[in-house]
């Protein structure tokens, strides 16, 4: 029997690369806020699918396949994580 | 992580260090000279084919070898202007590669001292009708520029662009910039005077981009994807910031030199400076602000983190200095002086690591490479021309339809060509762009290149985008006057590339003489292929012309604008057909004969074509290129849906059936709009000149009537071919 599962993937930038975006909302937000002892932030994309699977490793296995194959990120600039959330009923 | 560092110098380059130093550099001496004497940054192998270019003329303020070159526009200001490219980063990373490319290419014009108006971007990429690769390449490439020049409010204002096989797997992707400021306010990257701090401005130095410039220097393998950190991430808004900042410092007049770090990092920039400058420097690796702490020295070195600005400034203007970079909120911080030693000297916590002539880094010896014309040249030269083709009206339709000729707009609609409101001319609208400089005078625009001629014919190819792009710049009514050169090839290494490498700036060079156009600076990149196919790209140079307008009354686009005006072709056409988009596209056929450029011929129609701008007799003009005189017309016809009525048999030529009188790409040819009146004003200035020239028909209704004495060619109504032309992009990439 095919469940549904929630798959979130990830996809940020390489450690080592700049990310300009979460360099700002942190200088310009949280370092000069009380919140100071934020010490840095990094933005990244969430992609949330809903699959339709027989378990929850089919499930990450068709996602990893499918970002893959659809260059929905790119494995020269990105890191690409995926990880299955639960069931929905 | 950088552990053992890979040398990529020749066992020559490295005795020869040996002998200048005597003794044995140290670990990150090596790198540093590794990444300064890379052909990337020191020209080793192109600079003595480059001296073949004319570097001096009347408007000429600083030719090449600085970051832009400079021309004095009158009434104390100045124009400075760069071509560059970010080939390899774009064929791994086609987004972030674009852009940073704008990135380094506004670097070259803010460490000048100007300001950044206009962003000019030749692209080249593979078949996209048929490489989903090549689609990926493009469609990111074009947002990646669109993103940064739109965020960091510079307008793109004009470009072009090139699809063909050879470019399936590295694609180019030029950016070229123009400048504006006053004469007074003009820096130099040099460091000459002992005790001056530097002072490194902008992102923080990190581990991205190391070793990017041997990267670039180095033929694309299948390991490309894991060469990770040569992929730089773009921060325009940070770029906007450090232009006006800039701008500002450069006012106070504290700023002795001023130089952007782009490949080869502090290391390039540092050497280059005190070479220039007939001075030393010497500089503190632990007050360079870092992103990572456990960085070494060599990382440190040869970062090339986007973003940063090196500044050299008297010790009396840093608190103002200093003010400035803090109202912005750029990082900045004092990482040395200027020294009287002529050496470059690195310190880490007062040791000493690193102390080398600063001469001897940055000039690299000159290589000579042997050349051998490619057999490949002679053998397409005599292939038998094809079949007429029975039916024209298909063959016509695929032309507009096709990769290279259809309407550019999917492209240029997603640029911001209008701020900082100087744009009079904008995409789509004429030959060239046209932007409004502050001394009253009017600056034209274009680039140009044409990789399927340059292949077949090298000299005649690059003379001919020479001759185009200054056939761009006299179609909206301006005087070329200066120009920049790209010069795009495989492996220098290999005979037969380097003799198509000689050869090109053989062309430009014969072209620039003939016509007094000074070039003012370009750039070489070498090892444009791949490994895997063993095939490098076509040769591709690529060129930027920038022309003067004195007078807002003498600007023209290409628009057919009233009805029963009649319309002239001036220049005579040959069966010149190789190359040409007709023999490529519909007959798939590689070879014959490329357009020549006759110098003096141009010489004598750029001063005809001057007379009719002057006397304003031309309403409308556009030159005759890629594609030939048919595409051109219908260009012509489309901005106001009018149509025309043209009898082929008038067209002035030598030996051409009807299909390359339509199709053929023969250089030195204009289609004008005139009011009968001035018909005859025309025909007289032209025979004058000993110009071919004459009336080939008329403006009217909404259809493209073409005819041959009295047989019909061509009845189509304008609408539905624009419909074709400009739907085709976006049909291309599944949009439609």
């Amino acid at each position: 029997m095919k469940e549904k599962f929630l798959v979130y993937v990830t996809i940020e930038g390489k450690p080592m690369a700049r990310d300009p975006e979460g360099e700002t909302i942190h200088r310009v937000l949280l370092a000069k806020s009380r919140y100071n002892m934020v010490k840095s932030v990094r933005v990244a994309k969430l992609l949330k699918m809903i699959v339709e699977a027989e378990s929850e490793d089919e499930a990450e296995r068709i996602v990893t396949e499918l970002c893959d194959n659809l260059r929905l990120y790119n494995p020269a600039a990105h890191k690409c994580s995926i990880k299955v959330n639960g069931r929905i009923k | 992580m950088l552990k053992d560092i890979q040398l990529s110098l020749t066992n020559n380059e490295i005795r020869l260090v040996r002998k200048m130093l005597g003794r044995e550099p140290n670990q990150l001496e090596w790198a540093m000279i590794d990444t300064e004497w890379s052909e990337h940054t020191s020209y080793k192998s192109s600079k003595k084919v480059l001296k073949l270019l004319p570097t001096k003329g009347r408007y000429v303020v600083i030719g090449p070898g600085y970051d832009s070159g400079v021309i004095d526009v009158g009434n104390d200001y100045i124009i400075t202007l760069h071509i560059e490219s970010h080939n390899h980063p774009s064929a791994i990373d086609p987004y972030g590669g674009a852009a940073t490319g704008i990135g380094g290419v506004l670097r070259d014009i803010i460490c000048m001292g100007t300001k950044p108006i206009a962003l000019i971007d030749p692209l080249r990429f593979g078949m996209i009708n048929k490489s989903d690769h090549s689609k990926w390449l493009f469609i990111n490439v074009v947002r990646g520029i669109a993103d940064y020049g739109n965020c960091v409010g510079v307008p793109t204002v004009a470009g072009e662009v090139e699809f063909d096989e050879s470019f399936e797997r590295n694609c180019l992707v030029d950016v070229a910039c123009i400048g504006i400021g006053l004469k007074k306010h003009l820096i130099l990257a040099e460091a000459r005077y002992p005790n001056d701090l530097l002072i490194l401005a902008g992102g923080s130095t990190g581990r991205d981009g190391i070793h990017g410039v041997t990267f670039a220097s180095k033929v694309l393998s299948e390991k490309s994807d894991e060469e990770r950190s040569a992929v730089q991430v773009p921060d325009p808004f940070m770029k906007k910031l450090i232009i006006d900042a800039t701008l500002e410092i450069v006012e106070t007049g504290y700023v002795r030199g001023l130089k952007d770090l782009g490949g080869g990092g502090l290391t390039c920039s540092l050497s280059e400076i005190a070479a220039k400058g007939g001075c030393g420097v010497e500089i503190h690796l632990e007050k360079v602000n870092l992103r990572e702490p456990d960085m070494s020295p060599i990382e440190i070195m040869l970062s090339e983190s986007q973003e940063r600005m090196l500044f050299v400034v008297k010790k009396e203007g840093l608190e103002k200095i200093s003010k400035i970079f803090e109202k912005y909120d750029i990082p900045y911080s004092i990482i040395g002086k200027v020294t009287d030693d002529g050496y470059l000297t690195v310190k880490m916590r007062g040791e000493v690591l690193a102390r080398l002539p600063a001469k001897m880094v940055a000039n690299a010896p000159i290589m000579h490479k042997k050349s051998r014309k490619p057999e490949y040249i002679e053998l397409y030269k005599n292939i038998k021309p094809p079949e007429e083709p029975k039916n024209l009206d298909e063959v016509f339709l695929k032309l507009l339809s096709s990769p290279n000729l259809c309407s550019r707009e999917w492209i240029y609609r997603q640029y911001d060509h209008e701020v900082g409101i100087r744009t009079i001319i904008k995409p789509g609208q004429a030959d060239a762009a046209v932007l409004k400089i502050p001394n009253e005078k009017f600056l034209a625009v274009t680039s140009d290149g044409n990789s399927k001629h340059c292949y077949l014919d090298p000299y005649y190819g690059a003379a001919g985008c020479m001759a185009e792009a200054c056939r761009n710049i006299i179609a909206v009514g301006g005087k070329p006057i200066a120009m920049v050169d790209h010069c795009q090839f495989g492996d220098p290494n290999k005979v037969d590339v380097y003799w198509t490498f000689v050869e090109a700036v053989r062309g430009m060079a014969d072209y620039c003489k003939a016509l007094h156009i000074p070039c003012v600076g370009g750039k070489v990149s070498f090892y444009n292929e791949d490994t895997v196919t063993n095939s490098a790209i076509k040769p591709s140079p690529v060129v930027m012309v920038v022309g003067l307008i004195n007078n807002a009354k003498y600007i023209t686009d290409m628009s057919l604008k009233m009805v029963n005006d009649a319309i002239m072709m001036i220049g005579l056409t040959k069966p010149e057909m190789g190359g040409s988009e007709y023999y490529e596209y519909i007959h798939n056929l590689i070879g014959g004969i490329v357009p020549k450029v006759d110098f003096q011929f141009e010489k004598r129609l750029h001063k005809l074509m001057d007379k009719i701008i002057k006397k304003r007799l031309a309403k409308a003009i556009h030159d005759c290129s890629k594609g030939g005189f048919a595409i051109g017309l219908v260009e012509m016809c489309f901005p106001n849906n009018l149509g025309v009525e043209v009898d082929c048999s008038k067209i002035p030529s030598i030996n051409c059936r009807l299909d390359e009188l339509l199709f053929s790409e023969t250089h030195g040819r204009f289609i004008i709009e005139v009011s009968k009146d001035n018909v005859e004003d025309i025909m007289e200035l032209a025979s004058k000149m000993n110009i071919e020239c004459n009336v080939i028909g008329r403006v009217c209704g909404n259809r493209f009537k073409l005819k041959m004495n009295d047989h019909d060619i061509f009845n189509f109504s304008i609408k539905e071919l624009k419909n074709i032309w400009s739907q085709a992009l976006p049909k291309y990439l599944g949009e439609i």
